[in-house]
């Protein structure tokens, strides 16, 4: 008796104060992804390596948007999200107390603004997306000229760039031609 | 010969359950003032399982939720709480329905698990209803996949009124000039991308990441040391030692680097 005692002494309360104190969570706990829109450049990366498709991407031409968004009712908190991002806009948090009486409460969204191919005009990628790659390469660059290179190649779109391809191939044949009369 | 069927036709869409006027004011009456405990039964709508064992993992001792009167009963006759698990598959519809008839009025239904919020990674499959929502009418979501035990406790605690949800749906529009800012500017792009990769293949993508990032935020402080120095200092200073190897691994290839070699 006075063993069993003293052992429930030595043992102390096991259970948890939570919720009336908040919870200790593990140090690699896979809780809420926080996204942090300023730092997203929506490449839609996550959008391909979430599995349940909880986070999605919707491109609107008409009003020029990019509407990300992620259901937390949809997702397994298995962190692809975090690994896919380039720019580390989103990370999972600690953060487990996700119940809600509004299933419309597990929605967030962000909205982005598409960039416009300067030579057409038709919307390219996000403007963010293009800002951030030309910012790269710029800072990467060797010279003005690569510069200016790299700057026409990421804010054309693929068929303004092979129409200027087949422009340029065309003068460089006049060209040769001439040369050989 | 019959006329085209169309499959569509041979499939029941559900149609979702309302509730009596009367009955929504007794559970009003219910939440506003709830003084006794509340007896729970867990429907598995076709749930793998998961589910079912942190709920009774919140039941044990250690996060004890019967301290609050919540208890798993074994028939939904006695049951306040309905807990539908699962993302609700065709053979299980009848059944969950039947569960839900037979819990005496006001109760309260309770969506747990991604799959029952929403069908979670099961939500595109022909054989599911994706979500209890689909089928009664339900108060409180816990997602999770599966939800923890506290989160499982903060859960009941929504649904019994006791605790405010903390979720709010939120959109973010982007602003005039809104600009991604570049990690690391002060360091060569090609030196970063390739001690980034080395980390990733050493520790993988997520603790790469943190190792990674520690090791540029050395390389990039203003500090009067050498950077060489600063670099063995991390490598030595570090108990673990897989962390250390890779913080050698990474030195190795920044010193490589900077003389102009092949990483």
């Amino acid at each position: 008796m006075l063993k069993l005692l003293r052992e429930v002494f030595r043992t102390g309360e096991a259970t948890h104060k939570y919720p009336f104190a908040p919870l200790e969570v593990a140090k690699d706990f896979r809780g809420k992804p926080e996204h942090n829109a300023v730092s997203c450049i929506a490449c839609a990366a996550c959008t391909i390596a979430c599995p349940p498709n909880a986070i999605s991407m919707e491109t609107d031409v008409a009003a020029g948007t990019r509407t990300w968004s992620i259901s937390y009712g949809r997702c397994i908190f298995c962190g692809r999200c975090e690994e896919a991002c380039p720019t580390g806009a989103i990370a999972l948090s600690p953060d487990f107390e996700l119940a809600v009486a509004r299933k419309e409460d597990l929605t967030k969204r962000a909205v982005f603004s598409l960039a416009a191919c300067p030579s057409c005009g038709e919307p390219l990628a996000a403007a963010k997306e293009v800002a951030y790659v030309l910012d790269i390469l710029t800072r990467s660059a060797a010279s003005p000229e690569e510069a200016e290179r790299a700057r026409f190649l990421v804010s054309t779109c693929p068929a303004c760039k092979r129409k200027h391809d087949v422009e340029q191939l065309a003068r460089i044949g006049v060209e040769r031609q001439m040369e050989n009369r | 010969m019959s006329a085209f069927i169309s499959p569509n036709d041979l499939t029941v869409q559900p149609g979702g359950l309302s509730m009596a006027a009367d009955v929504a004011r007794m559970k009003g009456s219910l939440l506003n003032n709830i003084r006794r405990s509340a007896y729970v039964y867990r429907v598995d709508c076709g749930g793998c399982n998961g589910c079912e064992i942190e709920i009774f993992a919140a039941i044990t001792p250690l996060f004890d939720a019967e301290r609050f009167g919540i208890k798993v009963v074994a028939s939904p006759r006695h049951a306040d709480i309905l807990l539908f698990t699962g993302a609700v598959t065709r053979s299980m519809r009848m059944p969950a329905l039947r569960a839900y008839e037979a819990a005496p009025d006001p109760k309260i239904v309770v969506s747990y698990g991604a799959c029952g919020c929403s069908g979670g990674i099961f939500h595109d499959l022909y054989c599911v209803w994706g979500g209890t929502d689909k089928i009664v009418p339900v108060d409180v979501y816990i997602p999770g996949c599966p939800p923890t035990p506290p989160a499982t406790i903060y859960g009941f605690a929504v649904a019994l009124g006791l605790l405010e949800q903390k979720l709010k749906a939120e959109t973010h529009v982007e602003a005039e000039g809104e600009a991604a800012p570049l990690a690391h500017p002060s360091i060569p792009y090609d030196l970063r991308v390739q001690l980034e990769r080395q980390a990733r293949q050493m520790a993988g993508y997520r603790q790469g990441r943190t190792i990674v990032e520690e090791f540029l935020s050395v390389l990039e402080a203003r500090d009067a040391t050498p950077v060489e120095r600063r670099i063995a200092k991390l490598a030595g200073g570090e108990g673990d030692p897989r962390r250390a190897e890779i913080f050698a691994e990474l030195a190795g290839t920044f010193s490589r680097m900077l003389t102009g070699g092949t990483p």
